[in-house]
């Protein structure tokens, strides 16, 4: 292309306009212009239409200014001063996937996308994908949603979370272990803050007493006998659980030592809230300072929806509380705790039937290929007692 | 209709009446009316055997009659909804001994049994003394079948007499009691008529009444007559309800209008007082039912109790023994005061939900508390105090409340005079404000357990049950869906539930998953029939590769499969039982022998009661599931009250 005369001095001044009212934008680089607002900024440089119009062409020319459509009507957007020094360098294919890549913004475009829209010679946009690559003009990026696919865009754009899938996912693949830690952390931070213990130790009977899901569960006895004795009152009153612990002789200690969980007075706090989970999570030193400074509340706040769908936390007036008989592991511990973890599933009166899970349930029926009498399960599921 | 629904039915019958029974139910719930001629040709039975099987299941009120008018063919339809009940007597007479004691459980138990049951009779039952030999007079007219029922029924239960010797005192204040609770109902004439028939005699009557011209056409002349009907049924239920004043036999103990009826026996034990001053044959003076009065179970009302039931389990689940006992008793306290939950005649034009739902006070939920719950042990800076439970209340409550199932230990135990004056009050006050500090942390729970009325400071609370019903519904659906698709799945369902239609992208960046993790697990979801997925194309050519596919999830129709499914599971359930008899028939039938029973452990080889033990065993863990299963059914399809499906 033929080299550019220099910038005249009043397109200059229209440029800078332009780039201040981007800058103070809330787009940034990414507003647009279109002609009626160039020309309320323009009032200095050019008195009208006739004026401004080749002074808009002549940065258009020079790469400072991008022209595009946007419903119909024309508008330009602004480009840095070095970006366009350097397209001003490039030929009419490179110039074109430029464009092409510029305008995928932050979500980056596809390689077999570009080669598809540009028209041109596939070779041809590779060679010139390799060129704008070196130049530091474009970068390829990872993409989530297709990840064998190559994705580029501008580079010095971040990609946006679409792209990358935000703070949880570690080179494009979900990093489980980062959102275990922090669901952990987060019980940890909130069960602290919901629920007051008190330790009881009592002398060790022969009987070890029932573990929390039998005290605890509703259902156990199916609604046979309820008796309340006084005794078993406190036990069975809030959640209990028998003291954590890390060494093995201490079972031979005569004493346990119950920590029962006391709800706290009704509308007497606030409990934690996305906001307050999101600024403990990065102060703490628990997560990579890094990590940490990464998270958004809108992130910390989808972790906390995950667990309330997992019924861990519940939403009390704005804030959370961790249901009653959550338990986190105890920080830097590192066993498998997943049977503690109230996973037990108790079910109801029809999944703990043998029909209420069975793979023939639909075929099953007096006179059908399999009945009730020749049915496999049932003899098992009396056998076993489950 | 429902064939699972049916073949459960039918399964429940030939459990409890034998196999002709359950054929003749199992045609006419095919055919739907018909008349006894019809009935014998399509069951291919003669029809001496069907008109002995159809009193069978008249008898239990399995089967409805009606005839037009005098001398017209009487045609007999289904009752499923008794039929379906049938599967419910054991976890009726399991509420009614967790809150009238065993005593009133057995009674219950024989009043399911029997249908219904003539005081009289069953007084006879229990072997006591006939409380009145003179005809009352009162218009209780029993049903001709009625009478040859109880014949049978009273076979049944007589042989469990011996083990309960109860007084006629005892007898009738625990049928009174029964009967102000409401898990007993004088039965009316009108019990026998298939709700649509009657619907047509109530109609009629309105009609001949008020509107002689016979035009009820208009809108004007629709919503008059609507409400003349209405006026006319509470009247006829009226008529045909308990009334404490109404239905006291002529000899009983005799209640004066303005006589608070809760002073009951218990005051007059403790004090050796007589009560009014009448005192008949050396016994403890009661007031005695009329002989003539019939009883039966209010299955409505009963759902009723199983449904607070399960929301102090709720309750408990998240909140602890301590909250959700109180909460118990607030129910518990409100059931009385709740219209029916099949109550067809409630207004219908009530916008405003919440002033037709009932309240309590705290005063009457501490009344029917269970004192030696310690309300401070559960709630951080609540004094814990021992002497709260050895207070005042408990005593008061007992005079005044003994007929609301509070435990007989109990009251018996009280015979500390009541503490009066400063203490007495205190400990009082601190009482109900602790009483008040778990209805608040209930409140305060996400799902609304109860609500404060008005502003803050009122002392009376309430409990939105349509909105609770809702949550146990969804919480039971989870429960199902966890224990049969993990909890994966469950965050699934619930993140849609939620969040509404979604694309599977958007699912997996909400529950935090890989898609191809989240895409198994909506896959098998659809399999299943739990969640749908809707087709939006992208464009007109409609290819699949081009489509979206919005996932989402239809509580009512889940809600609906899990009923029908649990339909099933309960009649395979009650199918196997024979099977696991047939297994162990040389030891049942050795057993059953009149030469061994009584005395099994002698005439028994050791292998042999070992068998024996099985069996039972077996047969209890498969019944103890049927129970759970229906309370299920009671869950999912009765608590709302809104369930129509079991309409004839
Ligand atoms: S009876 Fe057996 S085969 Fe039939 S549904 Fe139940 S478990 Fe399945």
């Amino acid at each position: 292309m033929a080299t550019l005369t220099k910038l005249s001095g009043p397109g200059d001044a229209l440029y800078t306009e332009l780039c201040k009212a981007a800058q103070n934008s809330i787009e940034g680089l990414r507003k647009v212009f279109f002609q009626s607002d160039i020309e309320q900024l323009a009032t200095d440089t050019a008195r009208d239409k006739k004026e401004l119009l080749p002074l808009v062409q002549e940065l258009v020319n020079h790469s400072l200014l991008r022209l595009s459509k946007l419903d119909r009507a024309l508008c330009w957007s602004t480009r840095p001063r070095d970006a366009a020094t350097a397209i001003s360098r490039l030929n009419a294919d490179e110039k074109l996937v430029y464009s092409y890549v510029e305008d995928a913004h932050q979500k980056g475009i596809w390689l077999r996308e570009l080669k598809k829209r540009t028209n041109i010679n596939p070779n041809a946009v590779t060679k010139a994908m390799n060129k704008l690559e070196n130049a530091h003009l474009i970068k390829s990026v990872k993409n989530i949603r297709a990840p064998a696919q190559k994705t580029y865009m501008l580079y010095h754009l971040v990609p946006s979370d679409d792209v990358t899938g935000g703070s949880f996912f570690d080179a494009g693949d979900l990093d489980e272990s980062l959102i275990d830690e922090l669901s952990n952390l987060i019980i940890f931070h909130v069960r602290m803050q919901s629920w007051a213990d008190t330790k009881t130790k009592r002398i060790k009977r022969e009987t070890t007493p029932p573990p929390l899901t039998a005290a605890d569960d509703p259902d156990t006895a199916g609604g046979k006998k309820r008796k309340r004795g006084p005794t078993t009152d406190i036990e069975d009153s809030a959640a209990t659980t028998r003291k954590y612990r890390l060494s093995a002789y201490d079972t031979d200690d005569p004493t346990i030592e119950i920590i029962t969980q006391l709800a706290l007075p009704a509308y007497s706090r606030a409990y934690p809230s996305a906001e307050a989970i999101h600024s403990f999570i990065t102060t703490t030193d628990a997560i990579r300072a890094s990590k940490a400074a990464q998270l958004t509340v809108a992130e910390i706040q989808n972790v906390v929806d995950v667990l309330v769908w997992d019924d861990k936390l519940e939403k009390i007036g704005d804030g959370y509380r961790t249901v009653r008989g959550i338990k986190f592991r105890p920080p830097g511990f590192l066993g498998d705790e997943e049977a503690e973890d109230g996973d037990k599933v108790e079910g109801n009166g029809l999944t703990q039937v043998p029909c209420g899970r069975c793979p023939v349930f639909e075929l099953c029926g007096e006179g059908g290929p399999v009945n009730a009498g020749s049915c496999v399960y049932w003899g098992r599921w009396l056998k076993e007692g489950a | 209709m429902a064939q699972n629904l049916a073949e459960l039915c039918i399964v429940l019958i030939e459990n409890s009446l034998g196999e002709l029974s359950a054929q003749i139910f199992a045609t006419l719930a095919e055919h739907g009316r018909l008349t006894v001629h019809t009935l014998a040709e399509h069951a291919k039975i003669p029809l001496r055997r069907v008109r002995t099987g159809l009193t069978n299941l008249m008898e239990e009120q399995l089967v409805l009659h009606f005839a037009a008018e005098e001398g017209a063919p009487t045609f007999y339809s289904v009752n499923w909804r008794n039929a379906y009940n049938l599967a419910r007597h054991t976890n009726i007479a399991e509420l009614v001994n967790d809150r009238h004691g065993e005593h009133a459980a057995d009674m219950v138990g024989n009043i399911l049994q029997l249908g219904h049951a003539r005081v009289g009779d069953l007084a006879d039952a229990y072997d006591l003394q006939p409380a009145s030999k003179r005809d009352s007079g009162i218009d209780t007219t029993a049903d001709h079948m009625t009478e040859e029922g109880l014949v049978n029924g009273i076979a049944k239960t007589s042989s469990a007499k011996a083990s309960h010797d109860m007084s006629t005192s005892e007898f009738h204040s625990t049928l009174r009691a029964l009967l102000r609770s409401g898990v007993l109902v004088k039965v009316g004439t009108r019990a026998y008529m298939p709700p649509s028939d009657l619907q047509e005699q109530i109609e009629e009557a309105v009609i001949i009444d008020q509107f002689p011209d016979r035009k009820v056409t208009g809108p004007k002349k629709q919503s008059e007559f609507k409400l003349a009907i209405n006026v006319l049924k509470r009247k006829w239920r009226e008529d045909d309800a308990y009334s404490d004043l109404h239905d006291v036999g002529s000899r009983g103990a005799i209640k004066r209008p303005g006589d608070h009826f809760k002073t009951e026996n218990k005051r007059i034990k403790v004090n050796g007082g007589h009560a009014n001053g009448v005192l008949h044959d050396g016994e403890q003076s009661t007031t005695k039912l009329s002989d003539d009065l019939v009883v039966r179970v209010d299955f409505s009302r009963c759902t009723m109790a199983m449904r607070s039931r399960r929301l102090e389990q709720h309750a408990k689940r998240y909140l602890g023994g301590v909250t959700a006992a109180v909460y118990g008793a607030l129910l518990q306290t409100l059931e009385g005061k709740v219209r029916a939950v099949h109550d067809d005649l409630a207004p219908d034009n009530s916008d405003d939900e919440e002033s037709t739902l009932p309240c309590s006070t705290i005063s009457e939920v501490a009344e029917i508390l269970d004192p030696t719950i310690d309300l401070g042990a559960s709630i951080k800076g609540l004094p814990g105090d021992k002497t709260l439970t050895n207070g005042t209340n408990g005593k008061k409550r007992h005079d005044e409340f003994g007929d609301f199932g509070i435990k007989r230990e109990l009251s018996d135990s009280e015979d500390e005079p009541t503490t009066n004056g400063y203490t007495g009050y205190r400990d009082r006050a601190k009482r109900l404000s602790a009483i008040e500090a778990h209805l608040a942390l209930l409140e305060e729970h996400a799902r609304h357990f109860c609500k404060r009325t008005r502003a803050h400071g009122s002392n009376e609370w309430r409990v939105d049950f349509p909105a609770l019903n809702a949550t146990l519904i969804e919480a039971e659906l989870d429960a199902t869906i966890l224990a049969r698709y993990g909890k994966l799945a469950l965050r699934v369902v619930r993140l849609l539930r939620e969040r509404g239609k979604l694309e599977e992208k958007q699912v997996a960046s909400c529950a935090m998953m890989r898609i191809k993790d989240v895409r198994a697990i909506l896959t098998e979801l659809q399999f299943h029939g739990i969640l749908e997925a809707q087709e939006l194309p992208k464009d007109n050519a409609r290819q699949p590769s081009r489509t979206l596919y919005l996932w989402f999830f239809d509580t009512f129709r889940v809600q609906h499969l899990f009923l029908q499914q649990t339909y099933k599971g309960m009649a395979r359930t009650m199918q196997r039982i024979p099977v696991e008899r047939e297994r162990y028939r040389t030891v049942i039938e050795k057993a059953e022998r009149t030469d061994v029973k009584g005395r099994e452990q002698e005439k028994l080889e050791q292998p042999e009661k070992q068998a024996l033990r099985e069996w039972r065993e077996a047969e209890e863990r498969l019944l103890a599931q049927v129970d759970r299963m229906d309370q299920m059914v009671a869950l999912l399809r009765d608590f709302s009250g809104k369930d129509t499906s079991l309409t004839t």
